[in-house]
């Protein structure tokens, strides 16, 4: 009996020992790495820090239009946003290096995946920071031309016009990932088709009126009275 | 440099022509009601004053459906009702072709000069094709002081409206006496003297596809003249009177192509209006005497109320080019155009300001251009409705004088430009946010 447990003790010592063995060093190697690259991340942010403090990167990100993308402009620190970009991809990078230390099945499909996805992510980002940034160019050119038309709500027009190019920006972006492709395909035939109902609807509705008017005094009036030319000039 | 190729009309005019000592050009888009008079107008002044010079009218056209070409061609001087005191040596030719390019006055303008340099014209002489107050004596004013005073740019003075040329007058003419220190006071009048010198380095540049292609090209040929050094005179040309013009027309894309030329030729000359301060008086040709002008209604309700509306939607844009002192001051008219719009008025000094805040942000932020231009529309339609609501009691010659003080407001604000041009963290506050000066523009008249 008292063979038996120390055998079975014995074997449980001997499996914690193997077990040890086998995945202490690479622990040890994975904190090591992880140590490493959280000291080179803070060494880079940094050096990011002091080297493009006062250079013209603020300034380019203003004149490009992009600070507004990544937040409110004035409110953005560029070289915090590049040198935290530079901290955090040295981390990942490091996670991802200690994990293939393991060298086991599922760290390794861990690793090929994000290695595989990496391209496909940062395209993605490119196009929804792509779809960000136009959509707010042509907002704002909207904005500019409804409220210099005299259009009623030009703000609302500005809006729906930034929406619905940053919904087209997701779209791609998730066709591009293989993301839910049906669901957002869905939902932007619905947006869309529900955009075009709408509108053909408050047209509908609120010319009908004119319509009517329209249609019951063509025979009789004059189609349009012609606006008096001006002698002002701006010139 | 890439030159626009000449139309195959204008290479066989040429060809035929070979020498014109005298060009007038005369661009045009759908303008057969004045364009007959303004042909007529050149062939008289040409005949009457320069009956030695063998001269040539150009009409560039834009692509008219109406007949303006056939108008050119059929204009006929009636030489019996003339009181010629010289026999024309030479005949005048007249020759209509259409330009190619973008649609606008700019490439009209382009081929002209093509033309004048092609056929080594001395002098060369453009006017637009809706006047009707042009008599032939506008054409010895443009032409002479180039022909015989050694002049190379004669810019256009005239008597117009107080509320016409409000672009002119609000911001192009003080801000480019400002700049380049010279009183030129019709900067885009549209009628213009060029010398053969000036003629050629014009097309030189590789400009001429940007928005000189269109509006931009009077103010583009001015800033051109004063900012290089060319010598440079005013004729003064009696009233300007012109068609009618369509209400529909964009001043929004106007004020755009226009505004933006100066901003972009501020960029480029920044070496030579830096330099400069204060302004002098440029050299005025011609008898001055006063004219009967037509009325113009104004309706300054409609004004504010877009000026209104813009206040609350255009911030987020105003905001990029605005100081916060100047932002402030902007809403605080909002309200003020709401509340007592009878009364509403935009001081001088913070008119200056905001172009020169515009100007800046142009510069700083080339991918924001547009915005920032097109946004200028509703502040710029404020102004004119404070210099209407202000002035609607005043004659010419007081209306005058207080374009004069806004004009002076931009030049004492050129220390302002200077500093702002280069500031990079927007550190330069404006002379607004400084203690409170009494402002000289609401003096009773």
């Amino acid at each position: 009996m008292i063979e038996t447990l120390k055998q079975i003790v014995e074997k449980a010592l001997e499996r914690l020992s193997d077990t040890v063995t086998a995945y202490l060093p690479p622990l040890l190697a994975c904190l090591t790495i992880l140590l490493a690259a959280y000291l080179i991340a803070l060494l880079v942010r940094w050096l990011l820090n002091r080297i493009f403090k006062g250079t013209g990167l603020d300034r380019f990100l203003h004149q490009s239009g992009l600070t507004g993308v990544l937040g409110r402009p004035g409110r953005v620190r560029t070289t915090r946003l590049v040198s935290g970009t530079a901290y955090w991809a040295i981390l990942i990078l490091g996670f991802l290096t200690g994990l293939s230390a393991f060298n086991t099945a599922l760290t390794t499909r861990m690793v090929e995946t994000v290695v595989f996805m990496l391209p496909k992510l940062l395209t993605t980002a490119a196009i929804l920071l792509a779809g960000g940034w136009l959509g707010q160019y042509l907002s704002r050119s909207t904005l500019i031309w409804a409220c210099n038309e005299g259009l009623p709500a030009p703000r609302r027009i500005s809006a729906a016009v930034r929406i619905v190019i940053i919904f087209v920006a997701i779209v791609v972006a998730a066709e591009h990932l293989n993301f839910a492709r049906s669901v957002f395909l869905a939902a932007f035939v619905l947006l869309v088709g529900g955009a075009v109902l709408a509108a053909s609807l408050a047209l509908g509705l609120g010319a009908r009126g004119a319509v009517q008017k329209y249609l019951l005094s063509e025979d009789t009036q004059p189609s349009e009275q012609p606006r008096e030319p001006s002698i002002l000039d701006h010139l | 440099m890439r030159e626009g190729r000449l139309p195959a009309d204008a290479v066989h005019a040429v060809e035929r022509i070979q020498k014109a000592d005298i060009v007038v050009g005369i661009p045009s888009y759908n303008n057969v009601r004045t364009i007959g008079h303004v042909v007529r107008a050149a062939q008289a002044g040409l005949a009457k004053y320069f009956p030695q010079y063998h001269a040539l009218i150009v009409n560039s056209d834009g692509g008219s459906g109406d007949g303006t070409r056939d108008a050119v061609m059929a204009a006929q001087l009636d030489d019996a009702h003339l009181l010629m005191l010289a026999t024309p040596l030479a005949p005048v030719h007249r020759l209509s072709v259409p330009y190619h390019g973008i649609p606008g006055k700019g490439s009209a303008f382009r081929m002209i000069f093509q033309l004048a340099r092609d056929l080594e014209a001395k002098a060369c002489a453009v006017v637009d094709s809706d006047l009707r107050s042009i008599t032939p004596e506008w054409f010895d004013l443009l032409l002479r002081p180039v022909l015989y005073g050694n002049f190379d740019f004669v810019a256009p003075y005239y008597h117009r409206h107080k509320y016409d040329g409000t672009i002119t007058n609000s911001i192009i003419y003080p801000l480019t006496r400002a700049l380049y220190g010279q009183r030129v006071r019709q900067p885009i009048g549209g009628d213009f003297g060029v010398s053969a010198r000036l003629l050629s380095r014009y097309l030189e540049r590789n400009d001429w596809e940007t928005d000189v292609a269109r509006y931009g090209i009077d103010i583009w040929m001015t800033t051109i003249a004063l900012a290089e050094g060319f010598r440079a005179c005013q004729s003064f040309l009696g009233a300007k009177l012109h068609d009618a013009k369509d209400p529909g027309a964009d001043l929004s894309a106007m004020l755009q192509q226009v505004v933006g030329s100066v901003f972009l030729l501020m960029d480029e000359y920044q070496g030579a209006w830096r330099a400069r301060s204060g302004s002098e008086p440029v050299d005025l040709f011609g008898f001055r005497f006063d004219v009967g002008l037509d009325p113009i209604a104004v309706n300054t309700e409609r004004m504010l109320t877009t000026f209104r509306r813009a206040c609350e939607d255009l911030r987020e844009i105003w905001v990029m080019a605005l100081p916060k002192a100047t932002m402030g001051a902007v809403q605080e008219l909002g309200r003020q155009a709401e509340r007592e719009p009878a009364s509403f008025h935009i001081p001088d000094r913070l008119w200056a300001e905001i172009v020169i805040d515009f100007a800046c942000a142009h510069k700083e932020m080339p991918l924001e251009r547009t915005h920032l231009l097109r946004s200028l529309t509703p502040l710029y339609i404020a102004r004119v409705a404070s210099f209407v609501i202000e002035t609607r009691e005043m004659y010419a010659a007081q209306v005058e004088d207080r374009i004069e003080h806004l004009a002076q407001c931009f030049e004492e604000l050129k220390p302002y430009l200077i500093a702002r041009w280069n500031d990079k963290d927007g550190r330069v506050t404006p002379p607004s946010a400084a203690p409170e000066q009494p402002d000289k523009s609401t003096m009773e008249v």
